[in-house]
């Protein structure tokens, strides 16, 4: 047996880093301790934590290390990626955000006007969106242990009712926007050279990256007791997001390929990679399970918000075979196992 | 003096007319006792008699038995005499005293069909579902077992009173009639229905007159057989082929081709005489033989193949249809919809092939089980099985070691069969197909079901591949689950390599040459030509062929010029490669042409790496201009086979092969650029794809004949998909020449990934 290391896989947000952290935390952590009274902990997998209050209310509280290669990108930077997701984590818990508080840790010799851009859009988010930085830390690290900026942001926020995700046979699987924006245009960044910024530009794609509190806040008001699970898909895709639904639930997810919002080029480059859009991350987006009964009134609710892509892409199911898995039914008509993303691309065609 | 013996027998004894053969026999020999059929498939005979009658009964048996009737094992014990009356044939016993094979589907038998065809023959002359002990469908209706009516399809006909009187009584119609369960004839058996493809039935007293008409006039017709449906065509109208291409969104994957007789179909392709022996046989498979120059059949039946997929009717419907038509033959293509399961129902045929084609004929005899057509084939001489299920499956094959615990093995992912194994006996599944659908995965599960269920196993350990990505490994964790059962993966190219040893019984350390498109390594990368010196539960990796990127994972396989781009950066630069992917008029082989090919450029540094032979034969296909894309399995590797046909070795070709590590590696960079330079010279094609081809095959079989004398056992096991190229293995057994050392491929199971699960099963044996 070879001495056993951590590899990028077990960080990719997949089954390894499932498999990595169900044994090296969640089982070592005894069950009470695992969340605060009632409330939702490292129990079950959601967007965040709740904290029963005495008002009744919860207290909503996400963590999350932002890193991301390049800091800037067309749409957005690590700033408002930073802010946004922590609150876009609180409202898909249900929850208002209200606060944040925020860990920088930066590269020696990282350029000072870069550090500068990234936090006045880091504010600049959190004042339109009305969030307080009640709190933070930062350092500096020697040049090469760490690569130019990680950002950790904790959001906090309130809660009448919890969205705990947790979708129902019969559901409507809900889309607010195209999916995978924010994946692609990263993956073609990361790819690098030349050919990496032109077809940047000829695509004219941007990250999705933006706090979805005009969308979430209305809709919970309006049809909070109908939304069974709200997620915003961000590393894994929409194939983790509803992957873990499915896995916590028992149900199972069926999905038409054809009625999954994807801008073109989006699948175009993802094909090129070799990487299916659904995949890819997306900083903007909210997925919901919604009663069916509601589900058209939402989807036109969610439109006249402003978010005119928003469909219907599927729905929940029960049975027995592919309980906790996730289906996609295929243009040509057959169904396919929408697998939960890996870190390793392990190539299955002989 | 009077004596008693008890005899069970094993093997293909049920089902082809066993029972009524013995009880004949016994007759003639004035031998008393009883036959019957003991659940799980065996038999057992109670015989007392006169000494001599005793032995001469026995003797005949063993030397003059029909030859449907196969036996693998049995047992003679001596037994006490209880006075019988008679010989009789007792109702079944649900006593399972060992297992036995279940009867594969025969093709239809020489005096079937001459019933058939006898105008004189009131019940049975133009009758589309003759058959008798020795011949029909047997596993595509069997539901359970034993084989009885009631546990058949054959249970919704109720005989006739002339075929219950020639079951009952052997003097009636001999032995082909008298027990045999699927007896029926055109007054009580299945019938044929004709429908448009939106289901209206359209009234005719002739359909299968009335469909032939149909297909002379150019319609696609779906045709229920024995294990699914057909989609039927003329093959020699192009504009009909055609048009089936499109609507099967085929453009370039092979038909096969349906001729009446050996006679017809010895005008489409060369037969010599084991290829008559094999399209003749009772599994009558497709056989892929040269096409002759002036044959007749559409050259868009099998686009750029010097092989045509023939084969020969297996049922009296077959024979019926074709001999009414015009030419004698037809396209008889797998009634499927892309890489989705061959329709075996009414519902899917409307539902699935509606689309596809203009009508359907079809009948009402239950397809219980899926049956594909097999495909067999000829490799540098040796007959290989390509696709084994009709004919074959499912048939055991028997392992040199025994099993402790019995086993459920989940095969491969692609073109796959799983396994059950007992004993010694793994029992391969029919021909699954891709498991890229949750259709086909849902086959893989009931099949392997009822073969759970059939023979009994209980308390089982599973085994499937290494590959963490494959359904097949999935499905395997599933049922772990269900059944709280033990879980065992083996690597890919060691399941090959024992598969083929298995075929042979080998049981020492032995050398393995598996070449294929890509299997998971033990390193994480995308193996595929590897030489492996395996000593039964462990091996090691002798040698590889060098390692390059795979760009795209996947997506390297789907459009093999990424192969081209990823073998051409090894030795030039980036712009160098886009210059000649434009002079070789290849950036079309790409979605998105030359922009798509500077981003493979630029995925090489991060891509998984492979040492599949498939990847490399892929990319000197496409050098040679041969194909772009893969449609189909194999697509790019097989034209380049069909190129070599004719070919001669290039002189000055040189393949290198040195050490790094503790392996030895074929460096097929230098030899694709070697290719690529005659090529650019003007080398004829042929003589390239050949070059290559041999080449590669000779450089594994330096490799082996090193290990060879290593390990020093002379038999050297190939397996793998690409096991069966004509130019790899005809210039591997060259070179194992040099070293005294013998080239074994499978004889009973393909060398794809169709024989994986033997492969995890005799693995297991090492341990159970
Ligand atoms: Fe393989
Ligand atoms: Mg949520
Ligand atoms: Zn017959
Ligand atoms: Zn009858």
């Amino acid at each position: 047996m070879s001495e056993s290391r951590i590899r990028l896989a077990h960080g990719s947000g997949g089954v390894e880093t499932l498999e990595l952290l169900e044994r090296l935390i969640f089982s070592k952590v005894d069950d009470a301790l695992k969340k605060v009274g009632n409330g939702v902990g490292i129990d079950y997998p959601d967007d965040a934590a709740a904290i029963p209050l005495l008002s009744g209310e919860y207290l909503i509280v996400t963590v999350d290390a932002y890193t991301v290669n390049p800091p800037f990108f067309p749409g957005g930077n690590i700033g408002v990626l930073a802010a946004s997701g922590s609150i876009n984590d609180v409202l898909m818990m249900g929850g208002r955000p209200i606060a944040m508080l925020d860990s920088i840790v930066v590269e020696e010799g990282f350029p000072m006007n870069d550090l500068e851009t990234i936090i006045n859009s880091f504010i600049e988010t959190l004042r339109s969106e009305s969030v307080a930085l009640i709190g933070g830390d930062f350092k500096v690290m020697p040049k090469g242990q760490i690569d130019r900026i990680v950002i950790t942001t904790v959001g906090i926020g309130l809660a009448k009712r919890l969205i705990i995700d947790k979708p129902r046979p019969g559901d409507k699987i809900i889309v607010s926007d195209y999916v995978g924006d924010h994946g692609a245009v990263i993956l073609l960044y990361q790819l690098g050279g030349d050919i990496s910024r032109e077809l940047i530009e000829k695509s004219r794609l941007r990250s999705d990256v933006k706090p979805l509190t005009r969308l979430m806040i209305p809709l919970i008001d309006k049809y909070g007791e109908y939304i069974h699970a709200a997620r915003d898909p961000t590393r894994g895709g929409l194939a983790m997001a509803l992957n873990d639904w499915a896995r916590s639930t028992g149900t199972v997810i069926v999905v038409n390929e054809e009625d999954i919002p994807i801008r073109p080029e989006v699948s175009s480059y993802a094909g090129m990679l070799g990487i299916d859009p659904l995949y890819l991350a997306s900083e903007g987006v909210a997925v919901l399970a919604v009663d069916p009964d509601v589900a058209e009134d939402v989807v036109n609710y969610i439109r006249g918000l402003g978010f005119e892509n928003a469909r219907i892409i599927g729905e929940v199911r029960e049975s027995e075979k592919y309980r906790g898995y996730v289906l996609q039914k295929t243009v040509i008509g057959g169904f396919r196992i929408l697998e939960p993303p890996r870190g390793d691309l392990v190539p299955r065609i002989c | 003096m009077v004596t008693a013996r008890k005899i069970h027998f094993i093997g293909i004894v049920q089902g082809v007319g066993f029972r009524p053969y013995v009880k004949v026999l016994a007759d003639k020999y004035g031998i008393k006792g009883y036959v019957r059929n003991m659940g799980g498939g065996e038999v057992e005979v109670f015989i007392e008699g006169d000494d001599g009658a005793v032995n001469e009964f026995i003797h005949e048996f063993m030397n003059n038995r029909p030859r449907a009737i196969y036996i693998e094992e049995y047992s003679i014990t001596e037994d006490v005499p209880r006075g019988f009356s008679e010989f009789k044939i007792l109702e079944s016993s649900n006593n399972v005293e060992a297992i036995s094979i279940i009867p594969p589907d025969l093709a239809i038998c020489d005096e079937c069909l001459r019933e058939v065809l006898d105008p004189g023959n009131p019940r049975r002359y133009r009758y589309p579902f003759n058959s008798c002990s020795y011949c029909g469908p047997r596993f595509a209706v069997i539901d359970s077992l034993p084989y009885d009516r009631h546990n058949t399809s054959w249970a919704s006909f109720k005989p006739c009173p002339y075929c219950q009187r020639e079951y009952d009584n052997p003097v009636i119609s001999g032995l082909r009639r008298y027990y045999y369960q699927g007896v029926s004839c055109g007054s009580c058996g299945p019938r044929l229905r004709l429908l448009t493809s939106d289901g209206e039935v359209i009234e005719t007293r002739d359909p299968i007159k009335y469909v032939v008409k149909l297909i002379e006039e150019g319609s696609i017709v779906a045709i229920k057989g024995v294990g699914g449906y057909h989609i039927s065509a003329l093959a020699t109208n192009d504009d009909v082929v055609l048009r089936l291409r499109e609507k099967k969104r085929r453009p370039t994957q092979p038909f096969a081709v349906m001729a009446l007789d050996i006679y017809v179909a010895s005008k489409l392709v060369l037969i010599n005489d084991r290829a008559r022996d094999v399209l003749t046989s009772p599994q009558r498979p497709i056989v892929l033989l040269p096409k002759l120059p002036d044959s007749p059949v559409s050259k868009y039946v099998s686009p750029g193949l010097d092989k045509e997929g023939v084969f020969l009717p297996y049922t009296a419907l077959h024979y019926l249809i074709l001999m009414d038509t015009r030419d004698k033959f037809l396209v008889m293509t797998s009634g499927n919809i892309h890489d989705q399961p061959m329709c075996t129902d009414i519902n899917c045929a409307l539902r699935k092939l509606g689309k596809v084609v203009d009508y359907v004929l079809d009948h009402d005899l239950r397809i219980a089980h899926r049956v594909d057509d097999s495909v067999v084939r000829f490799t540098d001489g040796e007959l290989v099985i390509i696709r084994r299920s009709r004919g074959y499956a499912p048939m055991w094959i028997k392992l040199p070691t025994k099993l402790r615990r019995p086993v459920i093995a989940f095969g491969a992912d692609l073109q796959m069969a799983g396994a059950v194994a007992i004993n010694d006996k793994v029992i391969l599944t029919q021909y699954i197909g891709d498991l890229d659908y949750v259709e086909t995965l849902d086959d893989l599960d009931k099949e392997l079901r009822w073969f759970s269920r059939t023979y009994r196993i209980k308390d089982p350990v599973l085994v499937c591949d290494a590959n963490p990505a494959y359904r097949s490994t999935w499905l395997c964790h599933r049922w772990a689950e269900e059944l709280n059962a033990e879980v065992v993966s083996v690597y890919h190219h060691h399941a090959h390599a024992l598969s083929v040893a298995a075929d042979w019984n080998e049981t020492d350390q032995f050398v393995a040459v598996t070449i294929d498109g890509v299997g998971y390594g033990v390193d994480g990368m995308a193996w595929g030509g590897e030489v492996l010196v395996v000593d039964g539960a462990s091996f090691n990796r002798y040698g590889h062929l060098m390692y390059v990127p795979m760009p795209g994972g996947d997506l390297a396989s789907l459009y093999p010029v990424r192969m081209v781009i990823s073998y051409m950066s090894r030795f030039m630069g980036d712009e160098d490669v886009i210059n000649y992917l434009r002079r070789l008029n290849l950036l079309r082989g790409l979605p998105n042409g030359e922009i798509e090919a500077r981003v493979v450029l630029r995925q090489l540094g991060s891509s998984i790496m492979t040492s599949g032979v498939g990847r490399f034969l892929d990319a000197v296909s496409v050098l040679l201009g041969l194909s772009l894309r893969r449609t189909y399995e194999g697509e790019p590797a097989i034209t380049l086979e069909a190129a070599a046909r004719g070919g001669s070795l290039i002189n000055g070709f040189k393949v290198s092969i040195s050490r790094a590590n503790k392996s030895l590696v074929i460096d097929t960079v230098s030899l694709f650029e070697q290719a690529m330079e005659a090529m650019l010279s003007g080398a004829k094609v042929s003589d390239i794809a050949y070059t290559t081809q041999y080449l590669l095959g000779r450089a594994f079989g330096e490799v082996a004949c090193d290990a060879v004398r290593e390990v020093g056992n002379r038999n050297v096991y190939v397996g793998g998909g690409a096991a069966v190229n004509d130019y790899v293995i005809g210039g591997l057994r060259e070179e194992l020449r040099r070293c005294n050392a013998d080239i074994k491929l499978p004889r009973r199971v393909p060398p794809g990934d169709g024989g994986i699960a033997l492969g995890q099963a005799y693995y297991l044996s090492h341990f159970l």
